[in-house]
């Protein structure tokens, strides 16, 4: 089998978070992660290429995926094997968006990352493959990998039992019985104490921790963020008004105040009125202004990011997340202000 | 001999049921060897009313190539042996129902169809691909078409058609007044607490409660802004709540579905469970109104001894609230509770499937993900009206629509048989 392997710039040995940019390459054979993974395989598998590329450029480059899925075409394999990605948002991203798109593209793919990367909910239709939480697990990580590719490669599904982790696609079909006599059966199922048995795994959004406060405001750039859909007068780059599927960003160099008439809300969730009267009540662009005058705030980032969040899809929502938080750590910003609706 | 009023309390409700073959148009409405004939003239002196210009009756039966859209309401045809009257409260005076014999026409359903502001889109495709998805494609219906007078408020064309239709279903079920029963349900009185040593269990039955084109019907009137209430399911079967809910076709609660509880039905066939009969609950929209519903709704379920409880609602995503909250409220004070939930996980079935989830409470029934296409073959004929309202697309041609526009698809009272699971 002829498999091409993804990896980021850290595990490909190129460098750490100063090499993040790095574009996307291809390099012959297997690197780095992908030598254990071949041992772990044995002779009826290769690597015949290793695409690499920098976790800031995969996550937040326009066209990224793209770039990427062109290189693993022109290895033509059996299988795109991408991580393991652990917890690492912007490398889990980046190998959920590239197995995404190969299997969409008609080339079988698998994804090795821990259940709490934020890239989870993107790789579908892609399998993913559960990771450890951190690189020291890369052994265990590797071998449960292995074993789900030999499983691949057999031409068979990949199941829980397999270490398949994240939504697996659900579609409707019909029951032997109405939902009233399951629902009778469930109960009597849980008074007699299982309390595990159910047709809806609930979802779990996860739970993020709050960074520490930054030491010095006043040393600090800040930068202003909103999902309230806040854009130009006449939407010009058409945002959506719900469902969103991407972000904008609009500058805020040499602004002082956001003019009533020159910008407006599209968010389709609320009554817009009082928000269009006067805009900072969506982004606070005067007070800002004004903690920098005041030497409060170091610097006010030059532009801000805007989305719609109304009924946006959890995956969806957590990639912009990761793309922020990538976009800004570039810009050398250390706070942001996300002002919800 | 006057039999004394506890000796009736004690007595359930006999259900004297006609099974329904075949469903047709005639001069005068009668019942006999399972055919059901519909008078046409009867049919326009039931529903006369000053709000309707004019209406139109049809007959379909399962199998046929017609598609029925725009559909409102089903009601399945009832009416009392002797004193009393079915739908209390808005045929008749609001008098405690549930008592006696009522005589039931089987495998039969009289439909309303047409525009409602307010409604959405509801599709019922009688024959071919589409037909598995909804348990009204297996009743021969009696459909009711209509038009509004010209200057009648919407909301009194609505009362017009939704008294209409009780009516009709009334009439037609004394078609078979003098005929003897096919088969005798009876529906016993409710079990006295600890009677029978079982669990005992609760239906919380969720009703929408969002004005005009989205209510529901309680003895006549609209359960906004109550507390909620327990009910006897006999006072169910005599059809105490009658839907005036329009909006969300898959994730209604018919008319029929109350008559019919399923739920009630279930535990009701089950040898392992005491029924404890119904709490009815309104679905207020603010977030404080639905945890205050919520948690004196399982306050009544202890109250009531409940060991159970199975949760359903009526209508999208908000009303998801209303039972993720109700479970959580139950488990917290030691009852086990299941609730029924449709899925809105997307097209291709992989976004997170709850509006509102439970937190704390984890047995959960699917019935169907809501956003899934299905594909409806073209039909020879259409009713309810000439054109889609979702898709750009005469009634009867080919369809490829969301299965949420299938009425009573993903019934959330545990009608029907969709359900979700993963691809494994």
């Amino acid at each position: 089998m002829r498999i091409v392997h993804y990896v980021n710039q850290f595990f490909a040995g190129v460098g750490g978070e100063e090499a993040a940019g790095h574009p996307p390459e291809v390099r012959e054979g297997a690197v780095g992660p992908g030598r254990a993974l071949i041992a772990q395989l044995g002779p009826d598998f290769e690597i015949v290429a290793t695409v690499l590329c920098g976790d800031d450029y995969a996550a937040s480059a326009p066209g990224a995926t793209e770039e990427l899925l062109a290189l693993v075409r022109e290895a033509a394999p059996d299988l795109l094997v991408a991580g393991p990605a652990f917890t690492s948002g912007r490398y889990g991203l980046a190998c959920a968006r590239l197995a995404a798109a190969c299997s969409r593209a008609g080339i079988p793919a698998v994804v090795a990352m821990h259940p709490d990367n934020p890239g989870l909910d993107e790789a579908a239709p892609a399998p993913v493959i559960e990771s450890g939480k951190i690189g020291r697990e890369m052994r265990a990580s590797i071998e449960r990998l292995a074993g789900a590719i030999k499983t691949l490669a057999r031409g068979e599904e990949l199941r829980e039992q397999d270490g398949r982790v994240g939504r697996v696609p659900r579609h409707n079909r019909l029951a032997d019985r109405a939902a009233a006599p399951r629902a009778v059966e469930l109960l009597l199922a849980r008074l007699s104490g299982d309390r595990e048995r159910t047709e809806v795994p609930l979802p779990s959004f996860g739970t993020i921790t709050p960074s520490a406060p930054i030491e010095d405001p006043a040393q600090a750039r800040i930068a202003l963020l909103t999902e309230s859909a806040l854009v130009p007068m006449g939407n010009p780059d058409r945002l959506e008004s719900a469902r969103a599927t991407r972000w904008l960003r609009y500058s805020l160099e040499g602004m002082d105040e956001l003019e009533q008439g020159v910008y407006q809300s599209v968010h389709g969730g609320f009554s817009t009125v009082a928000a269009n009267a006067d805009p900072h009540r969506l982004l606070p662009l005067d007070v800002a202004r004004e903690l920098e005058r005041e030497g409060r705030i170091g610097t006010l980032h030059g532009e801000y990011l805007v989305t719609a969040g109304n009924g946006t899809q959890v995956a969806t929502a957590r990639a912009f997340g990761v793309e922020w938080a990538a976009e800004l750590r570039q810009a050398g910003v250390q706070a942001a202000i996300l002002t919800a609706t | 001999m006057v039999m004394s009023v506890s000796a009736t309390e004690l007595r359930g409700l006999r259900l004297l049921t006609h099974e329904v073959v075949g469903a047709v148009l005639g001069e005068e409405t009668s019942y006999a060897d399972g055919l059901l004939t519909v008078g046409e003239r009867e049919v326009s002196a039931v529903l006369a009313h000053p709000a309707l210009a004019s209406v139109r009756v049809s007959c379909c039966s399962p199998g046929e190539s017609t598609r029925i859209v725009k559909v409102l309401d089903a009601v399945e045809p009832r009416c009392k042996a002797g004193e009393g009257e079915v739908f209390p409260g808005l045929l008749g005076l609001a008098l405690l129902a549930g008592r006696g014999d009522t005589h039931v026409l089987r495998g039969a359903a009289v439909l309303s169809a047409g525009f409602l502001p307010r409604a959405q889109e509801a599709v019922l495709q009688m024959s071919g691909a589409g037909a598995e998805f909804s348990p009204l494609s297996e009743t021969h219906n009696v459909v009711i078409e209509f038009e509004p007078a010209p200057d009648a408020p919407w909301e009194e064309v609505a009362e017009a058609l939704r008294l209409g239709v009780l009516r009709l279903a009334v009439h037609l079920a004394q078609a078979a007044l003098d005929v003897p029963a096919d088969g005798v349900e009876e529906i016993e009185a409710l079990p006295g607490r600890g009677s029978t040593g079982l669990p005992r269990v609760v239906a919380v039955t969720n009703i929408q409660t969002q004005g005009a084109f989205k209510d529901v019907m309680v003895y006549g009137r609209s359960m906004a802004g109550s507390l909620p209430t327990w009910i006897d399911p006999c006072e169910l079967a005599d059809g105490a709540v009658v839907s005036a809910q329009y909006g969300h076709p898959a994730l209604k609660n018919p008319t029929f579905v109350h008559q019919n509880n399923p739920v009630v039905a279930a535990l009701r066939a089950s040898e392992d469970v005491e029924l404890a009969g119904v709490v009815l609950c309104p679905e207020p929209v603010s977030e404080g109104e639905k945890r205050l519903v919520s948690e004196h709704a399982a306050r009544l379920c202890a109250a009531l001894g409940a060991d159970g409880a199975i949760v359903t609602k009526e209508g999208g995503g908000n009303a998801d609230g209303d039972v993720a909250l109700k479970l959580d409220a139950l488990e917290d004070i030691g009852i086990s509770a299941v609730g029924l939930f449709a899925e809105m996980a997307g097209r291709d079935g992989t976004a997170p499937g709850l509006v509102v989830a439970p937190t704390r409470a984890n047995a959960l029934i699917s019935t169907g993900n809501y956003d899934e296409l299905v594909r409806l073959e073209a039909t020879d004929a259409a009713l309810g009206g000439e054109r889609l309202g979702i898709v750009d697309a005469a009634a009867t041609d080919e369809l490829e629509i969301p299965i949420a526009a299938i009425y009573g698809s993903l019934n959330p009272l545990g009608w029907n048989r969709v359900t979700c699971a993963a691809e494994l």
